[in-house]
């Protein structure tokens, strides 16, 4: 290379800097709002929802969303959940009149469709549309989903789906308007089964492509206008959506467009600064607990940092199996420190949550408050000793493992619970894995563990949600969350007898005595009620979090004039 | 010429089956299972079973290397009846999770990455060679202390920081370039240029800093070597000992390292996509990790070796135009 290119070169590059400096001046449409709206959202504009996922497919039966987050854009189901700060959440009908009738003691349950509901080509939805819909998250092709009627619905498991020539034939659409389902047993949670994304319809005999997610026929406000991989997924509205006959969802955007695949950091910063589009978008992740800490600095940000009241119950699993006495057990329910737990999930404890002393989680009806070990937040080593002492157990316990995630800062609060039991002699090596080698270690069949952190959101806001998936004896090491292998018959017995009642309050209470039946033998620490916070642009309005789930509801998330 | 062509295809090969059949081991020697992914919730053994069957992965690992090999030749078939889903060959594996062809999702991605690591190359082997002489020649300066001092810097910080840092200064505080996402070169070409030119800084300067290090350091032992001396005892000027006589020698370690740090890149600059929200083969291998899709992670490693050997084997062919000692016969 020649001198002269050689200084060409160095010229070129800085005419490249200077351009970008030149250039400042609103890359990123730097007009900012000067406070956030505490107006009520408007008909209108472009609501921008930022995940970090990279893809987006609103296929029903490959769904475990929420039935207030993206998927109900797009779809109805026949219940939905009825959201609302303050109050626990309840089930209500969506594309049902009502959320069911329950027939030959809990195991036939009968659903009317509303009139005038229609798909976005127009086409009015018929039982049969709601069956093939149900019907098609039993094919293998379009496994993943919320499958909680697979087995509750008579010959659901032996069923694989509608594009074999065969129906389910406990699931009967009499007429147009009516549709029947006969389970195997009787199971009153069914109007929340029957909100699971699964109970979408598909227009029968469609939806056989694998890719039918990134544009389904549409029976919620939006329908899918534009989908790029990585970019965006942009949702137009659907003109056959009737508001009269959906009161849950507000449909007040124009448009809706999931911006994919940034860092969640980049979307916090984004938020943070609030500029340009970004003033009328919200992160659908968490915050992180470092940008909590920034955020709490910034009065502008922190004015649009929603944070739920309480969250999934987040606990220390005991392994059962392997610490077999009762009393042992109990003893680290005084070892652990809540406290530092809170500190060690999002820097202090009015962010973390609440501390936890009940399995079934805050929101839920039926939910009744206890404390079977009261002690102080930062627990009671003395009484954790005493009880070991009893156990007969006066040294203390060593050499527990605790296996924990990678993810979610698992590790550091973890160290916490390892410092904590310490003070009662209880010695834990940490054993960190990676996310799905966690599961895998958890819930498979070779329990390698003594002690494992865990987090629990139920799917649906029952108790039944909360307590049957973490404690029947059928859940333990076939892939089921039972990873306190805890195995009590007469919980099990009584685990069915309330899932059998259809009466919600007679429910709640049996589920109540459930909760504290199984506290009495300490299979698992329950430690705080994880908040969860998420930032909002400017102009995002009626972006709230309700008692449960601790997900903003995107249904009536809108644009402020 | 043409030997030298058939027997790198051959090895290229050889690189390509063996990384495929190790990264079919080593996905199988985890302790989880890819159909997990696809059980749904709760996860019964059953429901777990007709995903493993329905995915192909019900059968011991070793067939199914032997199923992903005959795809490559004859295509594939997943289920039956309505739902089938046909991979045509070459199918180099399908993705349950993102709903298609592995190869049509590389290809997809592959403007992205292109993109990215084309521009960037370019900027960090002008900035890095260019400085690198720049050093060599003024040696023991201020320019040459600001320059080592940078490259440094360059070397010991890792992309993500850089890329973050980029995005504070120059995104959120000049406001100078887009912070996120990916435009077309088809759609805008200016917009294109625009939202890459961040990423291609932050490339440049993790990268351009250990060329400038191996220039400076080739060209200072360079300058010292006695046909050097008799060029400038030939009466030849400084820009033609420099830019004919020494810098040709220096390429050659330069052009080694540029073939396997392009080839590197265009499988995928994982971090810098993923920091800078574009969507290209490096986010979707972060992606295909994320969701255990064995079938795509598969693709993308794959993808990634035959890049690199590809590369390698361009840097043997351009050796010889750099120095004729190594021309292929």
């Amino acid at each position: 290379m020649k001198e002269s290119t050689v200084k060409r070169t160095v010229s070129v590059l800085a005419a490249i800097g200077l351009t970008v400096s030149l250039a400042a001046c609103g890359a990123n449409k730097k007009d900012t709002a000067a406070a956030p709206s505490k107006s009520a959202a408007k008909q209108g504009g472009t609501l921008y929802i930022l995940p970090d996922a990279q893809k987006q497919s609103f296929d029903p039966a490959k769904s475990q969303g929420l039935a207030i987050t993206s998927l109900a854009l797009v779809h109805r189901r026949l219940t939905t959940w009825d959201v609302q700060e303050g109050k626990p959440t309840t089930v209500v009908p969506d594309l049902a009149t009502d959320t069911g009738r329950a027939s030959d003691g809990g195991k036939t349950w009968t659903f009317t469709l509303k009139a005038n509901v229609k798909f976005s080509d127009g086409t009015p939805i018929t039982s049969a549309d709601v069956k093939h819909g149900v019907e098609r998250s039993f094919a293998p092709a379009f496994s993943g989903g919320l499958g909680y009627h697979k087995t509750l619905l008579e010959g659901g498991p032996d069923f694989r789906g509608p594009f074999e020539g065969k129906n389910l034939s406990s699931v009967e659409t009499p007429d147009p308007k009516t549709i029947v389902f006969r389970l195997s047993r009787p199971y009153g949670d069914w109007p929340w089964v029957a909100s699971n994304p699964a109970f979408s319809p598909v227009p029968k005999g469609k939806g056989a492509e694998a890719n039918y997610g990134e544009n389904p026929a549409a029976s919620g406000p939006y329908q899918v206008a534009k989908y790029q991989p990585g970019v965006e997924m942009r949702l137009k509205r659907n003109t056959h959506w009737s508001k009269e006959t959906d009161k849950i969802r507000g449909g007040l955007p124009d448009e809706v467009v999931f911006q994919l695949g940034q860092q969640a950091s980049v979307t916090s910063k984004r938020l943070i600064e609030d500029n340009g589009d970004d003033r009328f978008a919200f992160g659908a992740s968490f915050v992180s607990p470092a940008q909590l800490a920034q955020i709490q600095g910034n009065p502008g940000a922190k004015s649009r940092l929603v944070t739920s009241k309480t969250g999934a119950v987040a606990y220390l699993a005991i392994n059962t199996q392997r610490i077999k006495d009762p009393k042992v057990r109990q003893a680290f329910q005084y070892a652990v420190d809540k406290t530092t737990y809170q500190v060690a999930t999002a820097g202090s404890p009015a962010l973390a949550g609440d501390i936890a002393t009940t399995l079934i989680t805050q929101g839920i009806n039926g939910r009744q408050q206890y404390d079977l070990y009261p002690a102080p937040p930062v627990g009671d080593p003395a009484k954790a000793k005493a009880l070991l002492a009893e156990a007969g157990q006066a040294g203390g316990l060593d050499n527990l493992n605790l296996v924990v995630s990678t993810s979610n800062n698992f590790p550091e609060k973890a160290q916490a619970i390892q410092a904590a039991l310490a003070r009662a002699n209880i010695k834990v090596t940490i054993k960190t894995l990676d996310g799905e080698a966690y599961t895998a270690a958890t819930t498979g069949p070779n329990a390698d563990y003594d002690l494992a952190l865990s987090s629990w959101q139920p799917d649906f806001p029952s108790p039944n949600a909360n307590l049957q998936p973490l404690f029947s004896s059928s859940e333990i090491g076939k892939g089921g969350y039972n990873i306190s292998r805890y195995s009590n018959p007469e919980v099990d017995k009584l685990i069915t007898e309330a899932q059998s009642t259809v009466d919600p309050n007679e429910a709640g209470k049996k589920w109540a005595a459930i909760d504290k039946l199984i506290l009495q033998d300490s299979p698992v620490v329950p430690l705080i009620y994880t908040r969860n916070s998420f930032l909002r642009g400017s102009k995002v309005a009626d972006f709230f979090i309700a008692d449960f789930p601790a997900y903003p509801n995107y249904l009536k998330a809108g644009i402020s004039q | 010429m043409i030997r030298f062509a058939l027997s790198k295809l051959a090895g290229l090969l050889v690189v390509m089956l063996v990384v495929s059949f190790v990264t079919f081991a080593v996905f199988y020697l985890l302790p989880s299972d890819p159909a997990q992914m696809s059980c749904g919730r709760p996860c019964t053994p059953e429901n777990l079973a007709i995903a493993r069957e329905f995915m192909g992965f019900g059968k011991p690992w070793y067939l199914q290397y032997f199923d992903f090999l005959g795809g490559i030749f004859g295509g594939r078939t997943f289920g039956t009846g309505a739902t089938a889903i046909h991979c045509g060959a070459p199918c180099f594996g399908y993705s349950f999770q993102q709903n298609a062809p592995v190869a049509e999702l590389i290809v997809d991605r592959l403007p992205v990455t292109f993109s990215i690591a084309g521009g960037a190359a370019v900027a960090w082997l002008l900035l890095g060679v260019s400085t690198g002489v720049l050093s060599a020649l003024k040696r023991g300066t201020l320019l040459d202390r600001a320059a080592m001092t940078g490259a440094l810097a360059g070397v010991s910080a890792p992309t993500y920081l850089v890329g973050l840092l980029g995005i504070l200064l120059f995104g959120f505080t000049l406001d100078a370039v887009p912070v996120h996402g990916y435009v077309p070169f088809a759609e805008s070409p200016v917009d294109w240029a625009w939202h890459l030119v961040l990423p291609w800084l932050v490339l440049a300067f993790v990268h351009a800093a250990i060329y400038t290090r191996l220039t400076r350091g080739q060209m200072i032992e360079t300058l010292g070597e006695d046909y050097i001396r008799t060029a400038r005892a030939k009466g030849l000027g400084e820009r033609a000992v420099v830019g004919k006589h020494a810098l040709r020698n220096v390429l050659l370690p330069v052009v080694t390292l540029f073939g396997i740090d392009l080839g590197g890149l265009l499988g995928g600059a994982v971090i810098t996509e993923r920091v800078f929200g574009m969507p290209g083969l490096g986010a979707l291998m972060m992606e295909a990790v994320g969701q255990l899709d064995l079938p795509l992670l598969l693709g993308c490693t794959l993808f990634s070796a035959f890049l690199i050997v590809a590369a390698n084997a361009a840097v043997d062919l351009l050796y010889g135009f750099l120095d004729p000692r190594a021309r292929l016969t």
